[in-house]
């Protein structure tokens, strides 16, 4: 569509947000298959432990090679990717069995990132699943994109916040103990009362303001760490605004930048889809969960925000 | 107002000093409607959240939505009071040049200035957009009653911050010397 725009770089996207049941599968897959079908090479990877179920969204059965042979005897991403009968897009999966999340050992964890970011040729998009694991939450920060989806109501709200909140302290945390000042972070926040701190940000300005050089480790290493929040299955255009409302609390209470880069409407047809076991957007593509998602997709990709005055 | 304190009430606002009014005022209440109700965005906060500073946030919103008015009603001001763009050129308002009066062309045109388009207005006034541009346009056969007409520019007129009651008092003024001249014609 607006091809005249260079597309950002950054092709790792991973779509979470805390909550169970918000519709991240059916989010990651969509997404995929929208870039796919706009002649994008995409990987979907399914990391959903204990609910690796992508490749039924898909209508495909479960496929016999998955994480745990990369874990295990080191077979490679690529190989591991399997067609998804969609073309340009592949499917690696988790593995429900043997993939205990807590098995994964953090050098493990790291060399799959690792091998994640050798993708980049082609759009990869991860399915996180719900729950703030640190697994989850590593995987999380590791995406160029971190796709946030959310409910309109009030326990996804919490554990979106409480998820995004988690995944920003763990990269303050990590990013200072690369510097040797990981005791401050955690003294800080320990003695909060004492220095009368009451949130992130002002956990973040206060390190700043006592420490100079923190300031810069800190400003270089949030640089990019920005939300992408998508709102799911609203029901009146007053949800629209629950979006706009979150990206404000993040900005006040954690110091972050968010995006609301769009909203699908509740409908039908998203559970019919899925109970055909057919995609939505092959076999629906004319729906209007399927424009918005075209529309938020768009505006992920050239990083454009939604247009709240045009409701 | 200096530019920085302009930013700063943008900032407040979270918007760009490029907003429409429209936009300003569609933030001005989202986020009023965020910190003075129990919205369930805010239940995940509510712990890092005192009541006082609930209520400094909304003083603080309360205080730039005013500040941005007041800038926008002061630039119409000299828009209508001494620019008059409109005197030159255009002979809408013949021997009026002294003390503007409010024509559908008077109206468009602060409306224009302000970068707001006509489905905003529609929008906030819930005026359909054809009658809004058959109002500009003085497309008086086409306008409905003097009554409902009148309740129209009163509400237009107070959507650009203008006197409504002068609004519509002048622009009914011009419908009835057109009521009166078409009588004649038959």
């Amino acid at each position: 569509m607006s091809s005249v725009i260079a597309e950002k770089e950054g092709k790792i996207w991973a779509v979470g947000g805390g909550k169970g049941g918000t519709g991240k599968t059916f989010l990651a897959s969509s997404i995929g298959i929208y870039l796919a079908k706009s002649e994008k090479r995409v990987i979907l990877i399914d990391v959903d432990i204990g609910g690796a179920n992508l490749h039924s969204l898909l209508g495909i059965s479960r496929p016999k090679k998955c994480l745990t042979n990369f874990f295990e005897t080191g077979t490679s991403l690529s190989r591991l990717a399997v067609k998804t009968g969609i073309e340009n897009m592949s499917l690696i999966t988790g593995d429900v069995h043997s993939l205990a999340s807590d098995n994964i050992r953090f050098t493990q964890k790291l060399k799959l990132f690792r091998h994640i970011m050798k993708l980049n040729k082609q759009y990869v998009i991860i399915d996180l699943g719900g729950g703030s694991h640190n697994n989850t939450i590593d995987t999380f920060l590791m995406a160029d994109k971190k796709i946030a989806v959310l409910e309109p109501e009030i326990i996804a709200i919490e554990n979106m916040y409480h998820f995004v909140k988690n995944a920003l302290f763990r990269k303050i945390r990590m990013s200072l103990r690369s510097y040797g000042f990981k005791e401050i972070v955690e003294h800080m926040w320990e003695q909060r009362e004492k220095y009368q701190i009451k949130s992130l940000k002002e956990l973040i300005d206060s390190l700043k303001d006592s420490f100079s050089y923190i300031g810069d480790i800190l400003d270089r290493e949030l640089a990019d760490f920005r939300i992408y929040l998508v709102l799911n299955k609203i029901r009146s255009s007053q949800d629209i605004l629950i979006g706009s409302s979150m990206k404000s609390i993040f900005n006040k209470y954690l110091g972050i930048d968010a995006k609301f880069v769009g909203y699908i409407e509740y409908d039908d047809v998203v559970w019919r889809s899925i109970r055909e076991r057919r995609p939505l957007m092959l076999n629906y593509s004319l729906s209007r969960v399927a424009k918005e998602i075209g529309v938020f997709t768009e505006n992920l990709l050239y990083e454009r925000e939604m247009k709240i005055s045009r409701i | 107002m200096t530019k920085k304190e302009l930013k700063k009430y943008f900032d407040i606002l979270e918007i760009s000093p490029e907003a429409t009014l429209m936009e300003i005022r569609s933030a001005y209440s989202r986020l009023k409607k965020l910190y003075s109700t129990d919205s369930v965005v805010i239940s995940p906060i509510e712990d890092e959240f005192s009541i006082e500073e609930r209520q400094k946030i909304l003083e603080q919103i309360e205080d730039a939505y005013t500040k941005l008015m007041e800038q926008v009603k002061e630039s119409q001001d000299r828009l209508v009071h001494h620019e008059r763009p409109f005197a030159a050129g255009h002979n809408t308002m013949e021997g009026e040049e002294a003390s503007i009066s409010y024509s559908g062309q008077v109206l468009r045109q602060i409306r224009e200035k302000m970068g707001i388009e006509l489905f905003e207005v529609s929008l906030d006034t819930k005026i359909r957009v054809e009658l809004l541009e058959n109002i500009e346009q003085e497309r008086f056969d086409d306008l409905p009653p003097e009554v409902y007409l009148k309740g129209h520019i009163i509400n237009y007129a107070n959507y650009l911050l203008l006197d409504s009651q002068k609004a519509a008092a002048d622009y009914i003024a011009r419908y009835r010397a057109w009521e009166k001249a078409n009588k004649e014609e038959k």
